[in-house]
């Protein structure tokens, strides 16, 4: 072949592409996207539809606040329907189409723990979501996947062990028939066995739209002192709860943190009477309209009355959307450490920040500084709903499991 | 009239895939296949894993629904009982087999504990039929799952948590990546389809269909009813349960909440749409039920953009699209889309005096 001009000009073209592929490479991409599954439609509806808007605030202020090592952040969501192998193909297609995916949020303990076995390697990133199931605070086997507070184990725990100072001796456990319902039910039958208790009565029911009086009816039957209510959100648990009052049961109820919403409970008490009164569960934040609240509330308080005005959220974040934003920002956190370090973001540098994330002041979700341990925040505190006063109040200190 | 299409020996004459088309057609199936699974990145081989294994599953269910006439609402069950078979197999008696060895095996044994328990759940098809033995047949998903997550099964089945899945061995090829499990998949796929074809130039498959015309005349004409219904339910039921064994090598992790009647329905939905009693049903049906939700999912999600707040409003409209596609199919083509892919290429044959 006779080297002309031509042939000279496109080799060299060729070979300063080549050459200088790596550099382009290395240059800092232009965003960072977390991707989520949330519950748009499905038995969740409620919750998720409240959760989207939240995620557009915690972009905004996160890309506020110079993004990640000043890289700005773009949230995505999917719906899945609360169906995990749904919500298994909105992170599969989120791996594959999204470039720069540094974090993604599960939307339901079946998704996470369907989807736990597969992260590794090039196929694992940072994973928060709206589960509090034990077997996840695992960073032995599942160093990337994390809890946004205590589990769902320590929560019955605490329940249990409030139930016994309190002077109780049966319990009931009625539950949601899904992988969140039934997490704690084994832990707690331990537990209530080493406390003395006797537990009289498990019953599994629908996650929405269950069979109210046959439930009610089990619950007469078994005499339980108190009943705790695992596996709901938007339903089921108030209606249970007003079918034992109808019935006339001064059985009294517990719940852990996805049934202890208060714009639910405001709604049941305007529509139904103060049946509600002295429901108490455990929580791990605080409540938006916490006196005591913290910059960061105040700053979601600021976006929200801007940017949802005429919604729901205008005035209040439900619990929900606290959890979420409260998941991603542990994310983020340990993002921005590792970008202050200088190292790539990787799923494995950031789950070895999540472990360095001690005595951190989270900016006002808790009443003190919180520490990740053993990927999982265990501060919370016990609170119990007034007809009275339609707030959820706290009857016990910050503890930590 | 389609001419042309001669044979000049007797071999010739009984090939499954006698004319240039339809071996043209089965060779550009393999080539996009392989394709897929060089080229296509994950999410693209995960959607076409589950589309290989419902293609499976709803081929089962063409088989007792399609082509037996027999009503079954309860076919997820075979496919649990497959994936739960496998998983048990490989937790107990599987253990002593060497790893490169138990995959092979566990896969026949899962086939034939779901063709056993086909054949039990098959039994009130002797007795009622229609509508009946939908219902009797409904009963089979209860009963299965029911006993999957009982707590005395658990240390077995995991109970209500589900349980963990071991990844297939062939012969020493380890299948870690959903890449190479693709290539089971589609390789089983494809058999199972050619299989099905070729049954129904049997005679266990004229039989079948003989009962689907009219079921006392086939009696009449000799065919055992009892003997050939009790096979169409075995034959659907190891379909199922082989789906159900891929289902279980596939994912990480099978929960018993993933075998519910909506996997039933939408087997069923699947067959319906597609086409009853042709070979190409469950693969429309299939490419419909399975491919294009998400699809739909990446259009809204490529149009609409992915924030947050655009999803809580695409997605129930997701939702409406596809249920109103399927509404729609029903209303317009009842008999499937085959029919409609029957009438494209007759129109195409006899091109140009089709038309008008």
């Amino acid at each position: 072949m006779r080297l002309n001009r031509r042939k000279f000009l496109v080799t060299s073209a060729a070979a300063s592409t080549v050459l200088g592929a790596p550099a382009i490479l290395r240059a800092q991409p232009s965003e960072y996207v977390v991707a989520a599954s949330l519950p748009l439609t499905g038995p969740f509806a409620t919750a998720g539809q409240l959760v989207a808007p939240a995620l557009r605030m915690f972009e905004a202020l996160t890309n506020q606040d110079g993004g990640i090592g000043g890289v700005p952040i773009r949230v995505t969501a999917e719906d899945s329907g609360y169906i995990p192998a749904n919500a298994l193909a909105n992170y599969q297609r989120a791996l594959a189409t999204e470039e720069n995916l540094v974090m993604y949020f599960g939307d339901s303990t079946g998704f996470m723990k369907l989807v736990a076995p597969e992260l590794r390697g090039e196929n694992a990133r940072l994973m928060g979501s709206t589960s509090f199931a034990s077997e996840l605070a695992d960073p032995a086997s599942n160093p990337y996947q994390y809890l946004p507070g205590p589990s769902y184990e320590d929560q019955f725990d605490i329940l249990l062990n409030q139930i016994k100072d309190e002077g109780g001796s049966t319990v009931a456990f009625i539950h949601s028939n899904t992988e969140f319902g039934r997490d704690p039910l084994a832990h707690g039958r331990a537990t209530a066995e080493e406390l003395g208790l006797r537990i009289v009565l498990e019953e599994a029911t629908r996650e929405q739209g269950a069979d109210i009086p046959t439930h009610v009816t089990q619950l007469a039957q078994s005499g339980a002192d108190y009943a705790i209510l695992q596996g709901y959100v938007t339903g089921v648990w108030p209606q249970l709860i007003g079918g034992a009052r109808q019935f006339g049961l001064p059985t009294r109820f517990m719940g852990t943190f996805w049934g202890m919403e208060n714009a639910i409970a405001d709604r049941v008490t305007d529509e139904a009477g103060p049946i509600l009164d002295g429901y108490s569960g455990v929580m791990p934040y605080k409540y938006f309209y916490d006196p005591e609240r913290g910059p960061a509330y105040e700053r979601f308080a600021a976006f929200q009355k801007e940017a949802f005005a005429g919604s729901p959220l205008e005035n209040y974040m439900p619990t929900w959307g606290l959890q979420a934003l409260f998941s991603l920002q542990i994310g983020l956190e340990a993002l921005r450490r590792v970008a202050d370090k200088g190292l790539e973001l990787t799923a494995d540098n950031a789950a070895e920040a999540l472990a360095e994330l001690q005595d951190w002041d989270t900016g006002g979700f808790f009443g003190k500084p919180v520490s990740m341990v053993d990927n999982k925040i265990g501060t919370g505190r016990v609170y119990q709903y007034s007809a009275e006063t339609k707030l959820f109040s706290p009857t016990s200190d910050w503890f930590t499991v | 009239m389609i001419t042309g299409n001669l044979k000049s020996s007797y071999a010739a004459d009984e090939q499954v895939l006698d004319n240039r088309w339809k071996r043209g057609f089965l060779l550009a199936c393999l080539a996009g296949l392989a394709a897929i699974a060089a080229f296509g990145n994950n999410y693209v081989i995960l959607i076409a894993c589950q589309m290989g294994i419902m293609l499976i599953a709803v081929t089962g269910v063409n088989v007792v629904i399609g082509y037996t006439g027999l009503m079954s609402l309860g076919h997820a069950a075979f496919v649990a009982i497959g994936a739960y078979a496998v998983v048990i197999f490989h937790n107990t008696a599987g253990a002593w087999l060497p790893d490169s060895v138990a995959t092979v095996v566990a896969i026949p044994v899962a086939v034939a504990v779901s063709a056993l328990i086909g054949v039990i759940v098959g039994l009130p098809s002797l007795r009622v039929k229609g509508l009946y033995l939908a219902v009797a047949t409904l009963s089979a998903n209860f009963i299965v799952i029911f006993l999957i997550e009982q707590d005395v099964f658990a240390p077995w089945t995991g109970g209500m948590n589900g349980i963990n899945t071991p990844a297939p061995n062939l012969l020493g090829w380890e299948m870690d990546t959903r890449r190479e499990q693709f290539v089971l998949i589609a390789a089983l796929a494809v058999l199972s389809l050619l299989a099905a074809q070729n049954l129904f130039r049997t005679r266990v498959g004229r039989a079948f269909i003989a009962i689907r015309d009219r079921d006392y005349s086939a009696e009449i004409l000799g065919i055992s009813l009892y003997r050939y219904k009790l096979m169409s339910f075995a034959i659907s039921a190891a379909y199922c349960g082989l789906a159900g064994a891929l289902f279980a090598y596939f994912y990480a992790r099978i929960l018993p909440e993933q075998f519910e009647l909506d996997l039933s329905l939408m087997l069923v939905a699947a067959i319906i749409v597609g086409g009853m009693g042709r070979t190409m049903g469950p693969v429309f049906g299939v490419i419909v039920i399975v491919m294009v939700p998400e699809v739909i999912t990446v259009l809204f999600g490529a149009i609409a953009g992915g924030g947050a707040e655009l999803a809580q409003i695409r997605a129930p409209i997701q939702e409406i699209a596809f249920g109103a596609l399927i509404v729609g199919f029903l209303l317009f083509e009842p008999f499937g889309i085959t029919h409609i892919t029957d009438r494209a290429l007759r129109a195409l044959n006899r091109w140009p005096f089709a038309r008008g």
